[in-house]
């Protein structure tokens, strides 16, 4: 059986390929996930057990109301909740805290949901400068809330800064930009959407107000899921609830919570978040063993003559940047297959996940693989240097 | 018992799941070690089984 239907194909690329994908690797699902999905792919599976006071996260049966208490703890802030994304998580922020003019602090590498959210509220982004190695430091932050305060005639509302970019990979000074925000009293946003779920993280410790994991990119679970955790101080403001009665009906909905649009992801992917909790909790202990494996590859892949990384060195994620113009796109530029020859034998030896047809600068993540994959994808790549009379050192 | 018929798809679509992860963990070289043909040789009884099981429950 190739196909659900006709025209969907059965998605089988985990199973017959190495899939080196610079986002998917760490929203790969858990056995436990993928039978969850099974059993409560029905629409409101979730809602079979709902009893007053009626909210999802107040639900005992499956154990809804103490993952999110497990949750909250997991990530050491005081009150968590699953939302459709991280980029929702910034909106329940953002929309809570910003007003039509107010700016918010991003980094240079901000994803472009935290710009969505910004403008949603009617706000401004000031984006912070990078420093030569492409991290955002606590100076350099530091200096853009004295040029926001200059320009504006007031500080920023918020900051919104990611512990792991989507673009290198790179580890940001979290713990000394939180320390700034404290410092200029302006409540502070750890974006954590590539940390949480693979890495040890704590909220508290780290200085955040507000913490947003994503639950398809590094939680083992289906798309859209993500979790926005936050301190107690502000679960009145952003986990507010609502206060709108009917004019003709006078109904009210007190219990339910304006950012989170009252129950927000009620299925299948709560669940399979809940089945992948376990795991997920045990494999972030093992965080330095998937950071070993990453170093292992790019030091293999660094002897291809002409091979670059352009992320921090030595790693420190399994999401890296690389360079190959000075080797495999040497060979783009005279194949009759340009770019795409890279693929071709990328597939051919069963890997997946590059961006096809790219040879210069493009991404590529190890996490999950087991050391005989990670061996294999190093090898493979030495193979195909080979083919190409591109030294191996 | 119609539940116990629903109880063995489930029991038996699980365990094929089970094996399904066995394949994301061998890829793409599928090299199993003792470990993982003990597991998969399990797998493919309980699925056995639990057909033996569905078959009996409806087609008596």
């Amino acid at each position: 059986m190739k196909y659900i239907i006709e025209d969907i194909e059965v998605r089988a690329r985990e199973e017959l390929f190495i899939n080196i994908h610079p986002i998917q690797p760490a929203g790969r699902l858990t056995p436990e996930a993928m039978k969850a999905i099974i059993a409560y792919g029905d629409g409101y599976s979730t809602c079979d057990w709902c009893r007053k006071p009626f909210r999802l996260d107040k639900i005992q049966r499956p154990p809804i109301d103490e993952f999110h208490a497990e949750l909250a703890k997991f990530v050491g802030m005081d009150q968590a909740r699953v939302v459709p994304g991280a980029r929702r998580g910034f909106q329940a922020v953002v929309s809570s805290l910003i007003e039509k003019g107010d700016s918010v602090i991003v980094s240079s590498l901000a994803h472009y949901t935290e710009f969505l959210a910004v403008e949603d509220a009617g706000g401004v982004v000031k984006e912070v400068p990078l420093n030569e190695e492409n991290i955002v430091t606590a100076e350099n932050t530091a200096n853009k809330i004295e040029k926001v305060k200059k320009e504006m005639g007031k500080l920023p509302k918020l900051i919104m800064m990611d512990h792991f970019d989507y673009m290198f990979g790179n580890e940001h000074n979290i713990h000394g930009i939180a320390n700034v925000a404290k410092e200029y009293g302006i409540p502070f946003l750890a974006n954590c959407a590539y940390s949480i779920g693979v890495m040890p993280v704590n909220g508290k410790e780290m200085g955040a107000d507000f913490l947003v994991g994503s639950g398809h990119k590094s939680f083992a679970s289906p798309a859209p899921s993500g979790i926005i955790a936050i301190a107690d101080e502000w679960v009145e403001k952003v986990f507010r609830t609502t206060q709108m009665v009917g004019d003709v009906t006078k109904r009210k909905f007190g219990i339910k919570e304006v950012e989170m649009m009252g129950c927000t992801i009620m299925g299948a992917n709560l669940i399979a978040m809940m089945a992948s909790f376990p795991a997920v909790r045990e494999r972030v202990k093992h965080w330095d063993d998937e950071v070993k494996k990453s170093n292992y590859f790019i030091d293999e892949f660094l002897k291809i003559q002409g091979n670059e990384v352009l992320s921090e060195m030595p790693r420190k994620h399994t999401l890296t940047k690389v360079d190959t113009t000075r080797s495999f796109d040497k060979i783009a530029q005279t194949h009759k297959r340009r770019g795409f020859f890279f693929s071709d034998e990328l597939k051919e030896r069963r890997i997946v996940g590059e961006f096809a047809g790219a040879t210069k600068a493009w991404k590529l993540n190890t996490y999950g693989l087991t050391w005989d994959q990670i061996k294999y994808l190093a090898q493979t790549f030495h193979e195909i240097a080979k083919k190409y009379r591109i030294n191996v050192v | 018992m119609i539940e116990k018929a629903v109880e063995e798809t489930f029991a038996a679509l699980f365990a094929l799941i089970d094996l399904r992860q066995i394949f994301r963990e061998t890829k793409p070289t599928y090299q199993f070690n003792s470990e993982q043909k003990r597991q998969t040789k399990e797998i493919i009884e309980r699925v056995r089984q639990s057909m033996d099981i569905i078959e009996k429950e409806l087609m008596k």
